[in-house]
C-alpha cells in the first residue's frame, strides 16, 4: 500500500522558492515550534478543520450534519475535543467558512496534481518545492514521491529545518535536485528555549550535506529579536565560513501568518512585530556581505 | 539600457495629435447624399454608383497637411475624425447627434453647422435607404431594428458595412495604381464578361482614378506649403511602385484610409509588415546614410495616422465596443513557408516602436511558435512587461492547424496574419469579414430555464418543462437546439444584410486590394475573393460552463436542489437565495484545471461551433466560430438575467474565452491550462484570452522570465492567443479620478488597445478590480 501524507496546500506559479516556475507542496507536521511560524496551521501533523469567522453567516447547517456534536453556536465554532475531522461540515457550509486543512494524499495522487504544470516547469527550468511543516517527517511518502518526480523529469527542491535522521534520509536526499536548508537560531540554548530540540542534529546534518556534496543552499529568515541579533548573525556567518559557503538567501519577517492562528484557535503567540524598514534591511544585508557572504533574495 | 525615443519632431507631431479632439466628419455624408440625389447617379449600376460617390467625395473633401507630418492624408476633413457612413450604420449612429459632444464617454466634437448639414439632407434621405432598411421587408425591419437596438441576443456588425479583412498591400506597393489599372485592363481585354463583371471592372477604373486625383490634390497642397519632400513622394506614389519605405507607407496609408472611408473603419488590417516591407528595408540598409532611428520615426508617424481614425459609435454601441476601437492590426514575427523563424531586423525595429511609442492604434500582434528565435521571444516579452498591453501573442502552432481544419490550403497557412481583434486570415486572397456578428451564448441558459422565454424578475412559479430534464447531457442537447434556432435567426438577418450590401453598396475600391476580385471580375461583397468567410463570435462560454457545472453538482449529483429551484432563484436574482448562490459559487469554475467544468466548456464551444459551422454566407464562404468579446461581455451582460453560476443579473459576462473574473482561484497556470484544454481546432476565427498582472509581479529579469515561461507553457499545450496587461491599480484609479492627466494610459481590452480614459466607467472598474486581485 502506498504511504500517505497530509498535504495542506499546493501553491502553483510560485517564483521565489527555487529556480523557475514552481509548485510548492505544503506538508503538515513539524518537530519545531518557531514563534514566527508562517504556517501555524501546519505544525500539527493531524488534519484540522479551520473556521473563518468573517465568512460565517450563522446558518448552522454545519451543526445539522455534524455526527459528533462538535459545532458550538457561540464563539469559535469547533470543539476540537469532539471533532474527528470527518469534514461533513465543510461540505455542508455554503459560505466556505469551514475548511479542512490537510488532505491525505498518496504520492501518485500528489504527483498527478503536480504534473499539470509540467509545461511551465519545462518552459522555465522550474519544478516542485516541498515545504511545510517539515517534509522530512514523512520519509516513506517523500521517498516514493521523489522517485515518481524523478521518473517524470520534475526538478525537485526540499525545504528543511535539518531535523531529519541522517541514516534514514541520506539515500533519499540523493533524489533531490536542490535542498534549501533553513538556519534559525544558532545557539543551542536559545534554540532549545524558542524552537524545541534537535539543535545538534541540525548542525551535524548541515555539515554532512556539505561534506557529501549535496546540492544544498542555506536560507535564513530574519526575525527581529530572534534571528537578527548580532550574535546570531555572527554565528551564522561563522557556520557558513566553516562550511565553505559564500552565499545565503535572506527572508524578511512578515506577520501574514499570524492571522491564520485564529482559524484553528491556536495557542501560538502573536509576535506582532513591525516589518523591517528599508534601512534596517540594508544593514542586515551588509552584515553578511561585509563578511564576504553574498546575499540572495530581497525585502 | 535606455530604449529608443522618437525624435523631437515626431514627439511634437504626437503632442499635436493628442491635443486634437475627435470630430465628426460630415463631408462624406453630405457628398454621398448630393451625389445620390443628382442626375449623375441615376441609371447607373450600384458598383459604378458607389465608385462615383466616393470619387465625388474625394474630389471635394477638405484636405490639410499638418506641420511636420511624414505621412500625409486624413481620414476625414478633421485631423482626428469619425466618418459618418451615412448609407450604412451612419444613420443609426446619428441617433446620438445631439449627445456626441456632451456624452462623458468618447465625446466627439461637432463643428458649427455640422448638425444642420446632416439634418438638412443626408439624414432624411438615407433614413429609409440605408442598408438595414433595404435588407428587410417593412414588418421585419421593425423587429430587426428593435432587436439591434436592444442587442440582447446578437449584434450584426456587417450592418455597418463589410470590413475586417487584410488588403493585399504587398501587391499595392509593388504595382501602384498604374499597375492595378493594368491588371484591370488585362481582365477587360480577356473578355468573357457578363454585364455585371464589366460594370465591376469599370467601377474599379473609376476608383483608381479617384485615388490618383485625391493624391494629386495633396501634392498641390504640399507644393503650396513648400513641402518638397512630400511633393517628391507624391510624384511617385500612388501611381507607381514604392521605391523606399516612406513611399511604401504613404501608398499603404492612402489605401488604408480610403478603404475605411469607402467601407467601414473596422478591422482593416495591415498584415505582416515586417515581412512584405523587408525587401525595401534591406535596400535602405545598404545605403551609406541609413539611419535606423529614421525608420522608427517613420513608423511612429504611421502609427499616428492609424490613430487618427476614430469610429462613429453611438452611446448604445459604445457599451458593446468601448475605447474607440478600429482594429487595424500590424502583425510581426512568425514562420516562413519552410516552418522556420522569419524575424528580421525590421521586426526588431517595430518592437522598438511598440515599446517606445504607445498609441491607440495599431493593434500590434506578435506571432510566436516553438520554432521562434529565443532572442525574438525574449524581446517580445520585454516589450509586454513594459506595459501598455502590446503586443498580443498569437501561437502559430495552434492557429495554422485550426486554419487548415477550416479549409485554408495547408501550403499557405504559414503566411497568415491577424485581422481586427484576433482573427487569423490569409493576406491578399481572403475576404473573411471576420467580425460579421457577435452572439450572446450565455443568455441561452436563461431561455432554457424560462422554457424559451426570458426569466421575468421576481416571477417565481412552477416550471414543469424543467422536470423532464434528468441530466446535464440532456440539458446540453436542449441548449444546442435552442442555440441552433437563435443562430438561424441571426443567419436570416445577416444574409439579408449581406445581400443588401452586395446589391446596393458594393466596394470597388476595397476590392482592388483583395485577391480574386479583379480576376473573377466580381466585387468583394459579392464573393469575388479567392477565399471567403464570415466570422461569428460566441460570448459567455465560461458563464455557461459554470452554470452547467453548478447544475450537474447541485441538481444531478447532490440532488440538493431541483432545476426549478435554480430557475426561480435566477428569476429572483438570488434575492432570499443567498445560500443557494453561495453553494453555486463554491462549485469549481472554469479556469481551475478541473476536468468536469473544463469538459463542459468544451461542450459549449462545440455546440457553438456546430451551430455556426453548418452555415455559409452569401459570398460562398464558410461561417467560422470565434470566441472574443471586445466589450460586448459588458453590453450583453447588462441584458442577461441571473445565471445558475451565481452571476447576478446585469453583471458582465466572461471576457472572450477567459474564465469568469475572480473565479480562477489557482493562479495563472491553472487558468491557462483550462483554456488550453479546449479543442482549439474549432476556433478558426480566433479566441481572446486576457491575463492581467500588476507591474510588480513581472518586474525585473525574474518577472520577465516567469512571463515568458507562462506564455511558452500555455502555447506548448495548444493555447492559441494571449494578451497580457501589465497594470498598476493605483495608476488606473488615479486615471479614473483625473482623466486629464492620464490621457496616455493604454490598456488592452479584448483584442485591442484603448486609452483607459476612453472606456466606460463599468469597464474601467472591471480593469481596476482585476488588477487588484493580482496584487
Amino acid at each position: 500500500m502506498e504511504p500517505t501524507a497530509p498535504v495542506f496546500d499546493i501553491q502553483r506559479f510560485s517564483l521565489h522558492d527555487g529556480p523557475g516556475v514552481r509548485s510548492l507542496v505544503f506538508l503538515k507536521g513539524c518537530s519545531l515550534h518557531c514563534p514566527w511560524c508562517q504556517n501555524p496551521e501546519s505544525q500539527s501533523v493531524k488534519p484540522v478543520v479551520a473556521f473563518y469567522a468573517d465568512r460565517c453567516k450563522e446558518s448552522f447547517e454545519c451543526a445539522t450534519v455534524c455526527p459528533n456534536d462538535a459545532i458550538r453556536r457561540e464563539g469559535f465554532r469547533l470543539d476540537y475535543e469532539r471533532c474527528d475531522q470527518c469534514a461533513l461540515c465543510v461540505d455542508a457550509c455554503a459560505y466556505e467558512a469551514l475548511k479542512l486543512i490537510g488532505e491525505d494524499l498518496t504520492p501518485t495522487q500528489l504527483v498527478e496534481r503536480l504534473l499539470v504544470d509540467q509545461p511551465y516547469y519545462e518552459s522555465s527550468g522550474g519544478g516542485v518545492t516541498f515545504t511545510g511543516g517539515e517534509p522530512t517527517l514523512h520519509h516513506r511518502f517523500m521517498k516514493h514521491t521523489l522517485e515518481l518526480c524523478k521518473e517524470a523529469g520534475i526538478h525537485t527542491n526540499l525545504e528543511t529545518s535539518g531535523t531529519f535522521s541522517w541514516e534514514k534520509w541520506e539515500e533519499t536526499l540523493r533524489l533531490l535536485d536542490l535542498i534549501y536548508f533553513d538556519l534559525k537560531i544558532l545557539d543551542a540554548e536559545l534554540h532549545e528555549m524558542h524552537l524545541g530540540g534537535g539543535f545538534d542534529r541540525i548542525m551535524e546534518n548541515a555539515a554532512k550535506l556539505v561534506a557529501h556534496d549535496f546540492p544544498v543552499e542555506f536560507r535564513m529568515a530574519l526575525i527581529p529579536g530572534f534571528t537578527d541579533t548580532p550574535a546570531n548573525i555572527e554565528a551564522a556567518v561563522e557556520l557558513l565560513q566553516e562550511l565553505g559557503q559564500d552565499r545565503i538567501h535572506l527572508l524578511a519577517y512578515h506577520n501574514m501568518g499570524e492571522a491564520k492562528i485564529d482559524i484553528i484557535q491556536g495557542k501560538h503567540p502573536k509576535l506582532g512585530l513591525a516589518r523591517y524598514s528599508d534601512g534596517r534591511w540594508q544593514e542586515l544585508h551588509n552584515s553578511f556581505e561585509a563578511r564576504g557572504i553574498e546575499v540572495l533574495g530581497s525585502h | 539600457m535606455p530604449g529608443w525615443q522618437p525624435s523631437p519632431e515626431v514627439q511634437a507631431l504626437y503632442a499635436d495629435h493628442m491635443e486634437s479632439p475627435a470630430a465628426l466628419g460630415a463631408e462624406r455624408a453630405v457628398h454621398y447624399t448630393e451625389y445620390w440625389k443628382s442626375k449623375a447617379a441615376k441609371g447607373h449600376p450600384p458598383c459604378i454608383q458607389n465608385a462615383e460617390a466616393m470619387a465625388y467625395h474625394l474630389d471635394r473633401r477638405s484636405i490639410q497637411i499638418h506641420p511636420g507630418e511624414l505621412i500625409i492624408g486624413s481620414h476625414t476633413e478633421h485631423r482626428i475624425g469619425a466618418v459618418c457612413h451615412i448609407e450604412k450604420a451612419g444613420t443609426v449612429m446619428l441617433e446620438d447627434l445631439f449627445r456626441f459632444e456632451k456624452r462623458p464617454v468618447n465625446p466627439i466634437r461637432l463643428e458649427p453647422g455640422t448638425k444642420r448639414a446632416l439634418l438638412r439632407s443626408p439624414i432624411p434621405y438615407w433614413l429609409n435607404r440605408n442598408v438595414a432598411m433595404r435588407s428587410f421587408p417593412l414588418i421585419e425591419r421593425l423587429k430587426y431594428a428593435g432587436d439591434q437596438l436592444r442587442a440582447t441576443h446578437f449584434v450584426i456588425n456587417e450592418a455597418g458595412g463589410v470590413a475586417h479583412f487584410l488588403p493585399d498591400y504587398e501587391r499595392v506597393i509593388r504595382l501602384g495604381t498604374d499597375g492595378l489599372r493594368a491588371k484591370v485592363q488585362e481582365r477587360i481585354d480577356q473578355g468573357e464578361l457578363d454585364q455585371e463583371g464589366h460594370d465591376y471592372l469599370e467601377a474599379s477604373l473609376v476608383s483608381l482614378a479617384a485615388i490618383e486625383r485625391f493624391a494629386d490634390r495633396y501634392r498641390d497642397e504640399a507644393r503650396r506649403q513648400g513641402r518638397d519632400d512630400v511633393v517628391e513622394i507624391l510624384s511617385q506614389v500612388p501611381r507607381r511602385p514604392a521605391r523606399n519605405l516612406r513611399e511604401a507607407l504613404q501608398l499603404i496609408w492612402f489605401f488604408q484610409l480610403l478603404i475605411q472611408v469607402e467601407s467601414l473603419d473596422q478591422g482593416i488590417s495591415l498584415g505582416r509588415m515586417d515581412q512584405y516591407l523587408y525587401p525595401l528595408f534591406r535596400e535602405e540598409m545598404k545605403q551609406p546614410d541609413f539611419n535606423a532611428d529614421r525608420v522608427r520615426d517613420l513608423f511612429a508617424a504611421f502609427c499616428i495616422k492609424l490613430s487618427e481614425v476614430v469610429p462613429l459609435f453611438s452611446g448604445r454601441v459604445t457599451e458593446y465596443f468601448a475605447g474607440l476601437p478600429t482594429g487595424q492590426v500590424i502583425s510581426v514575427g512568425g514562420l516562413d513557408a519552410d516552418g522556420n523563424d522569419c524575424t528580421n531586423e525590421l521586426t526588431y525595429l517595430l518592437l522598438d516602436v511598440m515599446e517606445g511609442f504607445k498609441t491607440r492604434q495599431p493593434n500590434w500582434h506578435a506571432r510566436v511558435s516553438a520554432q521562434s528565435d529565443p532572442t525574438y521571444v525574449k524581446r517580445v516579452v520585454e516589450v509586454i512587461a513594459g506595459g501598455g498591453g502590446s503586443p498580443a501573442l498569437y501561437n502559430d502552432d495552434a492557429i495554422m492547424p485550426a486554419m487548415v481544419e477550416r479549409g485554408v490550403d495547408s501550403s499557405k497557412a504559414w503566411n497568415y496574419a491577424t485581422v481586427g481583434c484576433v482573427e487569423p486570415a490569409l493576406q491578399g486572397e481572403s475576404f473573411t469579414s471576420s467580425d460579421a456578428a457577435i452572439f450572446n451564448l450565455a443568455i441561452g441558459m436563461e431561455l432554457l430555464l424560462g422554457g424559451g422565454h426570458r426569466l421575468k424578475r421576481g416571477d417565481i412559479r412552477e416550471r414543469p418543462w424543467l422536470r423532464k430534464i434528468h441530466s446535464t447531457a440532456e440539458l446540453l442537447e436542449e441548449l444546442e437546439e435552442q442555440t441552433d434556432e437563435r443562430i438561424a435567426e441571426l443567419k436570416h438577418s445577416l444574409d439579408a444584410i449581406e445581400t443588401a450590401n452586395a446589391r446596393f453598396f458594393p466596394t470597388p475600391l476595397s476590392s482592388l486590394t483583395i485577391g480574386g476580385c479583379i480576376e473573377n471580375a466580381t466585387d468583394s461583397t459579392r464573393g469575388g475573393a479567392w477565399y471567403n468567410a464570415s466570422g461569428i463570435q460566441g460570448v459567455g462560454v465560461a458563464d455557461l460552463a459554470n452554470s452547467l457545472a453548478v447544475i450537474e453538482k447541485l441538481v444531478f449529483q447532490d440532488e440538493q436542489y431541483t432545476l426549478e429551484d435554480l430557475a426561480n432563484a435566477c428569476a429572483a436574482n438570488f434575492d432570499g437565495q443567498e445560500a443557494l448562490r453561495a453553494r453555486a459559487l463554491k462549485v469549481s469554475a472554469f479556469g481551475n484545471d478541473d476536468p468536469l467544468v473544463d469538459d463542459l466548456a468544451n461542450g459549449v464551444a462545440a455546440i457553438f461551433d456546430r451551430c455556426v459551422s453548418r452555415h455559409t454566407n452569401t459570398r460562398g464562404g464558410r461561417w467560422m466560430p470565434g470566441f472574443y468579446s471586445m466589450t460586448t461581455h459588458q453590453g450583453f451582460g447588462k441584458q442577461t438575467g441571473a445565471l445558475p453560476s451565481g452571476r447576478l443579473a446585469g453583471r458582465p459576462l466572461a471576457d472572450g474565452l477567459a474564465p469568469v473574473d475572480g473565479s480562477d482561484r489557482l493562479g495563472p497556470t491553472a487558468s491557462l491550462n483550462s483554456v488550453a484544454k479546449l479543442d482549439h481546432r474549432r476556433f478558426g476565427n480566433g479566441i481572446n484570452i486576457n491575463v492581467k498582472f500588476d507591474s510588480a509581479s513581472v518586474a525585473g529579469r525574474q518577472g520577465r522570465d516567469a512571463l515568458e515561461a507562462l506564455i511558452r507553457g500555455y502555447f506548448s499545450q495548444g493555447g492559441m492567443q494571449l494578451q497580457i496587461n501589465v497594470l498598476d491599480a493605483g495608476i488606473l484609479e488615479q486615471a479614473m479620478k483625473d482623466p486629464d492627466s492620464h490621457r496616455n494610459v493604454l490598456v488592452r481590452i479584448s483584442g485591442y488597445c484603448a486609452y483607459f480614459v476612453d472606456l466606460t466607467p463599468g469597464m474601467q472598474q472591471e480593469l481596476i478590480n482585476r488588477t487588484r486581485q493580482r496584487t
